[in-house]
C-alpha cells in the first residue's frame, strides 16, 4: 500500500484484499495454544469456534476437509493446540486464525474421546457383553488371517502355523492396516473370508504407534469383527494400550505370533497325545476282556453249584421216601416175628376156614418160605 | 468314512467317544473290539496327517480394489 497521499483512493474489497494477502504473507503458519469457546459445527462441514486463553481471544475457522481428519469433536473449554495462519475474512473484515489441525493438550486427547464414544456405542448394542466370546475350535482345518501383505506379522503368523500345524490352511486376506482408509480395508478382508470356509479369523499387525494402530479402533473394524460368523483372535502387536478389535474379539492376544500359538495346535504335543490315547484304548480293551473272562467263569461258576444243590435235594427227598416207604412195607411186620401163610396160587389165607386138612400152603416168614401141610 | 474324509477335529472328537466307551461302558467283547480297531484307525490317519502335512496358502484377492 502507498503511502502516497496523491495515490487514487481504493475499494473496500481491494483494501481487505491488500490486509489479507500482507497478513498471509507475513504471518507463517504457526502452533497455537488456546482454550476452545462456541465450537459450532456447520452444516457444510467447516467449523467455526474462538480460541482464547485469560486475555485475549480470535475468531478460528477450520474448513470441512479439514475439520473431517478431526478423529472426535473438542468440548467447551478443552485446551487444546492448533496449527494454522492468520487470515482475513474479505467480506466483514475480519480477521480469523484458519486451522489445519487441532489437537488436545491432554494425553490420549481427541482419540481418547473418539474411542470412548465408540466403546459407548459398541456396549449399548451389546457387542462387549463377555457371553458373546466365543470359544476357539479345537483343532481348525483353515485359519484366516488379516493383516498387511508386506508387514512382519503375516511372516510371523506363517513361520508359527508351519512349526506347529503344517496341516492347517492358511487363508491370507490382505489390508493395509495404517493409514487413511485402512479401517474399511480391514473391515472389507474380514468380511472376504466369510465366503473361505476358515474355522476361525486372525485379525492384527505387529507393534506401532497408538495412531499406527488407530484402525484397529475404528467402529466398522468392530462391527466386521463382531459380524464374522467364525471366532477371530485379534492380535495388535501393542500390549499398553487395548484397542476397540481386542475388546471386541473372541480372544486377545498380545501379539500375531501369540495368536497363530492359541489358534493352532502343537504337532508334538499331539503326537504324544496320541500314544496315551492308543495306551488308554489299548489298557480299556484288555480290561474289558479280563472282565468278560471273569465274568464267564463265574456264571459258569455259579451254574455248577446251582445243579449240584438241585441234586442235593432231590437225593434228599429220596431217602425221606425210601424210610417212608418202609414203614409200610410187610416185610418189615415178619422182621418182627409175624408170618404170612399162602396158599399155592398166592392168595393170603387170612381164616381156619381156607387151611383144608391135608393142603399144603407155604408160610412166609423175614428170610424166606416155609413149606407145610395142614395136619 | 466312505464318502468324505472326516477332518482332524471329528476324527479326533470320535476318538475321545470311543476311549470313553471303552473306559466307561459295559461292552460286548465284540463291539469293544469294533471300538478298539476304529480307533487305532482314527489315530493312524491322524498322525499321518500330522506327519505328511505341508502349509498351503491360499491369498484371497481384494475384488474391491482391484
Amino acid at each position: 500500500m502507498s503511502q502516497d497521499a496523491a495515490a487514487r483512493p481504493i475499494t473496500v474489497s481491494r483494501l481487505n484484499a491488500v490486509i489479507k494477502g500482507t497478513l498471509e504473507q507475513r504471518l507463517p503458519a504457526a502452533w497455537v495454544i488456546g482454550e476452545i469457546s462456541q465450537w459450532k459445527p456447520w452444516s457444510n462441514g467447516n467449523i467455526y469456534f474462538n480460541l482464547k486463553d485469560k486475555r485475549a481471544s480470535i475468531r478460528c475457522v477450520m474448513w470441512g476437509r479439514d475439520a473431517q481428519r478431526l478423529p472426535a469433536h473438542p468440548t467447551e473449554g478443552m485446551q487444546v493446540r492448533v496449527f494454522g495462519h492468520v487470515t482475513m475474512f474479505e467480506q466483514r473484515g475480519d480477521l480469523q486464525f484458519q486451522a489445519h489441525t487441532l489437537e488436545a493438550e491432554a494425553a490420549g486427547g481427541l482419540w481418547k474421546i473418539r474411542f470412548e464414544k465408540v466403546r459407548a456405542k459398541l456396549e449399548a448394542d451389546g457387542l462387549l457383553a463377555p457371553e458373546r466370546k466365543r470359544p476357539l475350535p479345537r483343532f481348525p482345518s483353515a485359519v484366516g488371517v488379516v493383516t498387511s501383505a508386506e508387514g512382519a506379522a503375516v511372516h510371523d503368523i506363517i513361520n508359527v502355523v508351519k512349526k506347529r500345524a503344517p496341516w492347517v490352511k492358511l487363508v491370507l486376506s490382505s489390508a493395509r492396516v495404517q493409514g487413511e482408509g485402512a479401517a474399511i480395508d480391514i473391515a472389507n478382508a474380514i468380511r472376504r473370508l466369510e465366503r473361505s470356509h476358515v474355522d476361525v479369523v486372525i485379525v492384527g499387525r505387529g507393534g506401532g504407534s497408538s495412531e499406527d494402530l488407530w484402525a484397529f479402533n475404528e467402529e466398522i473394524v468392530a462391527r466386521a469383527i463382531a459380524a464374522s460368523p467364525v471366532p477371530v483372535v485379534s492380535a495388535v502387536g501393542h500390549e499398553t494400550d487395548t484397542t476397540i478389535a481386542d475388546m471386541i474379539a473372541d480372544l486377545r492376544a498380545p501379539t500375531p505370533s501369540a495368536a497363530a500359538e492359541r489358534v493352532v495346535p502343537d504337532r508334538e504335543m499331539m503326537l504324544r497325545e496320541f500314544s496315551v490315547v492308543r495306551q488308554r484304548m489299548a489298557n480299556a480293551s484288555h480290561r474289558r476282556i479280563v472282565q468278560l473272562r471273569t465274568a464267564g467263569e463265574n456264571a459258569m461258576r455259579d451254574m455248577l453249584r446251582n445243579v449240584r444243590m438241585l441234586t442235593r435235594d432231590r437225593q434228599q427227598r429220596l431217602r425221606a421216601s425210601a424210610g417212608k416207604l418202609e414203614a409200610l412195607s410187610p416185610l418189615a411186620a415178619l422182621e418182627r416175628g409175624y408170618s404170612v401163610a399162602l396158599a399155592q396160587d398166592g392168595k393170603v389165607l387170612k381164616r381156619v376156614a381156607e387151611f383144608a386138612p391135608g393142603s399144603a400152603f407155604a408160610l412166609r416168614v423175614s428170610d424166606g418160605t416155609v413149606d407145610c401141610t395142614v395136619s | 468314512m466312505s464318502e468324505v474324509d472326516p477332518t482332524l477335529e471329528q476324527r479326533l472328537d470320535r476318538l475321545d467317544e470311543i476311549v470313553h466307551a471303552l473306559e466307561r461302558e459295559d461292552l460286548e467283547l465284540e463291539q469293544a473290539m469294533k471300538l478298539f480297531e476304529e480307533g487305532i484307525g482314527h489315530l493312524r490317519h491322524a498322525q499321518e496327517l500330522l506327519n505328511n502335512a505341508e502349509l498351503r496358502i491360499e491369498r484371497l484377492l481384494d475384488q474391491t480394489r482391484a
